[in-house]
């Protein structure tokens, strides 16, 4: 019984360890960023766009994650 | 002058996309449907000589028609005080231009806004008109024990389709190599890639040329996932998005908890859709001034 869950949870705590990791980088990058606009509000469109294009890579990492969790895809299930 | 070419592009930009989805439609192995949420592909509604028309093409071509239809009624009574439709579009228009002259400079602006404001402009559409009701709701089905369940919608998300994304992402960078070999010529592009920068002398000198070899080559593999992650990040927030919506719509039995428990939902939803058309846009933006910012820089060194 316990050995088809623990083979069922990989993929998910594999996806749930990646979605956290960039969850914590996106906050991170968001607290920095609105801590850059605090004290500069004169440069918000440079660091929003620095901001977005950091964020964007770091939740990549999440879709990475589960696209190669997924046992279905790329190869036919 | 510069509407006019914004609506070539979008044109030739479909014409592109709509074949490469029918070919890539039949590549990409179907995932195994989940138990619950919706498919990860889109559905096939009809074949017209083995050439697949799915869900997502549908509102693929709708919002082409509905752009290419507001930017010819927005233009076709052009004044010099423009007001109404004339001046939402300039407005639209201007603000990107001013945006990315601001992130990729002068010279390069000029030379791909046309495909930038495109690709923005068709993203943020496509994905708020993905957010209507009835997406995703209006279809055939069957009666199941727990209400009726839609097993073919007509319409789906245009980047809940993960064709569409990498077609676009693919687009991209066929005009990215273009751009820069236009810019560096086909010795300075591979020059950009491999060549030392600093200046060295001596054996230091041999050292860094290994280096930078090395570095070159470990480049030219992150380029070639470009298309990967861009498209996998478009896709995967637009069709996680979709699902969730799905999965708050069902969380509730009745149909006051089928409509009152998105709602909030919807907004990030709305919020996601501008998100990701701009992350799409900085980033392929900003890929494309990284490769051509050097030979600007080094040519103002020489001279």
């Amino acid at each position: 019984m316990l050995m088809p869950i623990l083979a069922q949870v990989t993929g998910n705590i594999h996806i749930g360890l990646a979605a956290l990791g960039a969850a914590i980088g996106v906050g991170l990058i968001g607290a920095k960023a609105s801590e850059a606009v605090g004290r500069n509000p004169g440069a918000a469109t440079k660091i929003l766009v620095q901001s977005i294009l950091a964020i964007a890579f770091a939740e990549g990492i999440v879709f990475f994650a589960i696209f190669l969790a997924t046992k279905a895809w790329p190869a036919q299930g | 002058m510069r509407l006019s070419s914004l609506i070539v592009a979008t044109g030739l930009l479909f014409s592109g996309l709509t074949a490469f989805a029918a070919e890539a439609a039949h590549e990409v192995a179907g995932a195994a449907e989940a138990h619950h949420g919706i498919p990860a592909k889109a559905v096939e509604l009809w074949s017209i000589g083995g050439f697949p028309i799915t869900n997502s093409m549908l509102i693929t071509w709708a919002v082409a028609l509905v752009l290419i239809v507001f930017a010819q009624v927005a233009t076709r009574d052009m004044k010099r005080v423009p007001s109404g439709a004339q001046n939402f579009l300039e407005w639209v228009v201007e603000g990107l231009y001013g945006f990315l002259e601001g992130v990729i400079g002068t010279m390069l602006v000029k030379k791909t806004f046309w495909f930038f404001a495109t690709i923005f402009i068709f993203i943020l559409w496509s994905n708020w008109l993905g957010l209507l009701p009835g997406v995703g709701t209006i279809g055939y089905g069957h009666q199941t024990d727990e209400g009726f369940k839609v097993a073919e919608p007509w319409f789906r998300g245009v980047n809940a389709d993960l064709n569409m994304t990498l077609a676009m992402s693919m687009i991209f960078f066929l005009c990215w190599t273009v751009w820069a070999l236009q810019v560096n010529g086909p010795v300075g592009f591979l020059k950009h890639l491999f060549a030392p920068k600093g200046d060295t002398t001596g054996f230091l000198k041999v050292l860094m040329v290994v280096v930078f070899l090395a570095v070159g080559v470990l480049e030219v593999i992150s380029i070639m996932f470009r298309p990967v992650s861009l498209s996998f990040r478009l896709y995967g927030n637009i069709f996680a998005g979709e699902n969730m919506l799905e999965s708050m719509a069902n969380l509730m039995p009745g149909w006051l908890g089928r409509v009152l428990i998105p709602i909030p939902f919807y907004f990030m939803e709305l919020l996601v859709g501008i998100v990701q058309a701009l992350v799409f846009m900085l980033l392929t933006a900003v890929f494309t001034m990284l490769i051509c910012e050097h030979d600007e820089e080094s040519g103002g060194a020489h001279h």
